[in-house]
């Protein structure tokens, strides 16, 4: 082999593993923000993924057009218009993020979907036009493609790899958008210097290239600004308006607005507060615990959040050890800086780990749990059926003591309601939660007077029934348990055989049919 | 084969590719957990797989003697096969697999979606190198199949959303890519015995494209058109 064709093969397999990579990162990132934007709805990881195979099937067809039948394999002028496809290609995917962002004032996450669907059209024709430009087309046209194939794999695995674990972790989006995009212009100027034949046309597409990477850093910051914000606040958002925590970890993002409203990838995942008293969170659940059970010693909770339920169910009567299950380490560092709840952090009886909640329980069948918990999140967002759906609740039975109860938020799913009451021979409808059950269950009402009157934290008593208030609230709270004989409402408690007439048409949620995440498939929350 | 056929039948076979890929990913990731390390684990799996099937495909296509379209059906046939058993697969395996090691567990995730992804890798070099040997340009055959595959797979990413998890769940979804698999197979089969009983034209034998075209290759399709005996530039 010639050194022209060996380096025309280099340069070939170069462009092809590096568009590959920038490509790859580049939807890593589109994916974390729609996540954001739409909450996690999983109709919406499917559109974006068809936005961008519709992309790369048009870019790839429109890219044929550029490859000539009288080119000569390696012919340095074959490089102009993958130089022009890659400069816009990457210039295009770096705005993908940011027209999220900003268009989410005015309109939903599918408008932008037409810029994933043009970055990723340019970011397709790399692929064809590579090939023509280094490969002959004679007998082994086929095999040398499988090498620019495999190339553009390695590539785009890397960026999984690189991006997904190591940039995602330590970089803010803003930063990652920046680095990605100064990726794209080194990229365009090796393809550039190949391509020029003159030192005349070296010199301009430097300064040119010069010249778009100092328009990149110097608007880099402008676009990528407050871009969780805008995408959760959208129609609300308004000058000032900017997140009190935002933490971003490979894992996801959890930002905190002002009032202390915790989101995680952009959808609600509770507030900080563990009174009774003032309830902004339906605490009142978590004390609940302590009504149905008699003594939960052991206590598995998947899920940590803001720490608030945790912190309240550590300090249950009878809690001996709490073992919690999270799967972004991310809450660890939140919780870390609020003084209501990073006393669990330090808890001898608290143990955290950091895991998938069910392959943790699959991983320790000789585990078993007085209580099982799960302040689930919305019974729609992507994958949430691993947690509601009958094999999981299978593994919970499997996973509890005798007398123990799985006790969980079914954000109001009459197909997980169903479930539940279907799976488990005793049932009961707390708030929108599901406390199920092998043996008798009640919500005992000489239980809850004990839990209220004796539970503290850090030695204060639940609520102070000293003043004429608080024992009126006392007795509102007290009254919570005689619900179960009313006629049944939201906030309140429901027998089984009624969760059961009420939800004849809903369907039994499994693995395989997955029907609390497709019942709907576009849902567009409103923004706080 | 006609090309139409052709593209129309590696359409079909890209959009079943991505149900699968949709489908397999939901039940691994309910298996081996849906954190970062297990997401990026199954993906890293699916590309290695789909690289190493380039490279196999690639190898088989540079010998115009090997009859394409009949490793084609075979190739389709065998993810078809696959793919209708993998749900099962992939849960028995996952049962036993569980208490692994993060470094095993990735082992095991990347042999099993070995075998499919092996297979739909070889797909595009070995039609690349069917087409180039008409077409004699490998921008435009690359840029078109590349094309008619990732549309197919597009199809199937909308799809799936609308209609088909909502409706036909993992199992019957699977099932649908299945028997696409199969009737591809069976197209492509069929178009290679045709090819079989046919003469051979004789621009093919003594044209200007000796090298493209003197082999026997019984599955090879006439010149569809002035450009499959064009001069082609050294």
């Amino acid at each position: 082999m010639t050194d022209a064709r060996q380096r025309t093969q280099a340069l070939m397999l170069f462009v092809a593993a590096a568009s590959g990579f920038v490509a790859l990162s580049y939807e890593i990132l589109w994916y974390r923000v729609i996540a954001f934007a739409s909450w996690g709805l999983p109709g919406a990881f499917g559109m974006l993924l068809a936005a961008y195979l519709f992309g790369l099937a048009l870019g790839s067809k429109v890219s044929g057009w550029f490859c000539k039948d009288e080119a000569r394999t390696g012919d340095p002028k074959q490089l102009r218009p993958l130089v022009g496809f890659v400069f816009f290609a990457n210039a295009a995917a770096w705005l993908v993020a940011p027209s999220f962002a900003w268009t989410a004032k005015f309109t939903d996450w599918r408008l932008p979907l037409v810029a994933v669907g043009v970055s990723a059209a340019l970011l397709g024709s790399i692929l064809p036009l590579v090939a023509h430009f280094g490969i002959a087309p004679d007998d082994r046209a086929g095999q040398k493609l499988s090498y620019v194939y495999l190339a553009n794999i390695v590539g785009s695995a890397a960026g999984s790899l690189i991006t997904g674990f190591v940039f995602m972790d330590r970089w803010p989006i803003a930063t990652i958008g920046l680095v990605l995009g100064a990726s794209g212009v080194a990229l365009t100027a090796v393809l550039a210097g190949f391509s020029a034949s003159s030192a005349r046309g070296r010199a301009g597409l430097a300064l040119a290239l010069g010249v778009a990477t100092l328009a990149l850093f110097a608007t880099n910051t402008r676009a990528y600004d407050r871009i969780y914000e805008r995408l959760l606040y959208k129609s609300k958002f308004e000058p000032d308006t900017k997140f009190a925590e935002i933490i971003e970890t490979k894992s996801g993002v959890i930002t905190v607005t002002q009032d202390g409203t915790v989101y995680g990838g952009g959808a609600y995942d509770g507030r900080f507060n563990t009174s009774i008293v003032y309830d902004r969170n339906g605490i009142l659940r978590a004390y609940g615990i302590g009504a149905m059970h008699e003594r939960p010693r052991r206590v598995l909770m998947i899920g940590l959040a803001s720490g608030s339920w945790a912190t309240v169910v550590s300090h249950l009567p009878g809690v001996e050890h709490l073992t919690i299950v999270e799967i972004n380490p991310g809450y660890l560092k939140l919780i870390a800086g609020h003084d209501e709840v990073k006393g669990l952090l330090t808890d001898p009886k608290v143990e955290m780990v950091i895991d998938d909640g069910r392959r943790w329980l699959n991983r320790h069948p000789d585990q078993r749990f007085d209580v099982i918990v799960m302040n689930t999140t919305w019974h729609w967002r992507a994958h949430i059926t691993n947690l509601l759906s009958v094999e999981f609740m299978e593994l919970a039975r499997a996973r509890m003591n005798p007398g123990g109860i799985f006790f969980f938020n079914t954000t109001s799913s009459e197909d997980v309601q169903k479930t539940a009451s279907t799976v488990f021979p005793y049932a009961m409808r707390v708030y929108n939660f599901m406390a199920v059950s092998d043996s008798v269950l009640t919500f005992d009402k000489a239980r809850w007077r004990r839990t209220l009157t004796d539970f503290k934290i850090d030695g204060q008593p639940t609520v102070d029934t000293s003043t004429p208030e608080g024992k009126k609230l006392f007795d509102e709270l007290y009254a919570y348990a005689d619900t179960i004989h009313a006629e049944p409402v939201s906030h309140g408690l429901e027998s089984r055989d009624r969760i059961l007439a009420r939800t004849q048409a809903a369907r039994i949620v499994t693995d395989d049919n997955m029907v609390p995440e497709w019942r709907e498939v576009f849902r567009f929350q409103e923004p706080p | 084969m006609k090309r139409l056929r052709l593209y129309v039948v590696f359409l079909a076979s890209g959009f079943a590719a991505l149900l699968y890929q949709v489908v397999w990913q939901r039940s691994l990731y309910a298996i081996y957990g849906i954190n970062i390390e297990s997401v990026t684990m199954v993906v890293t799996a699916f590309m290695l797989g789909l690289g190493l099937g380039s490279l196999a495909g690639g190898a088989l296509s540079k010998d115009p003697k090997r009859p394409v379209l009949l490793m084609f059906a075979g190739v389709e046939a065998g993810i078809g096969l696959f793919g209708f058993f993998s749900l099962d697969v992939f849960r028995v395996v996952g049962q036993v697999t569980l208490g692994l090691s993060p470094a095993a567990t990735g082992a095991v995730t990347f042999v099993l979606v070995l075998v499919p992804t092996l297979l739909m890798g070889g797909t595009l070099p070995l039609l690349v190198g069917y087409l180039v040997r008409e077409s004699k340009n490998v921008g435009k055959s690359v840029a078109t199949l590349y094309f008619v595959n990732t549309l197919g797979s597009a199809f199937a990413s909308a799809a799936a959303v609308m209609w088909f998890l909502g409706h036909r769940g993992q199992i019957g979804t699977a099932r649908v890519a299945s028997l696409l698999n199969f009737t591809v197979a069976a197209i492509a089969y069929l178009q290679y015995r045709r090819s079989l009983a046919e003469p051979r034209p004789a621009a093919a034998v003594a044209g200007s494209e000796p090298a493209a075209d003197s082999g026997p290759v019984a599955d090879s399709e006439p010149a569809a058109d002035a450009k499959a005996t064009r001069e082609v530039p050294s």
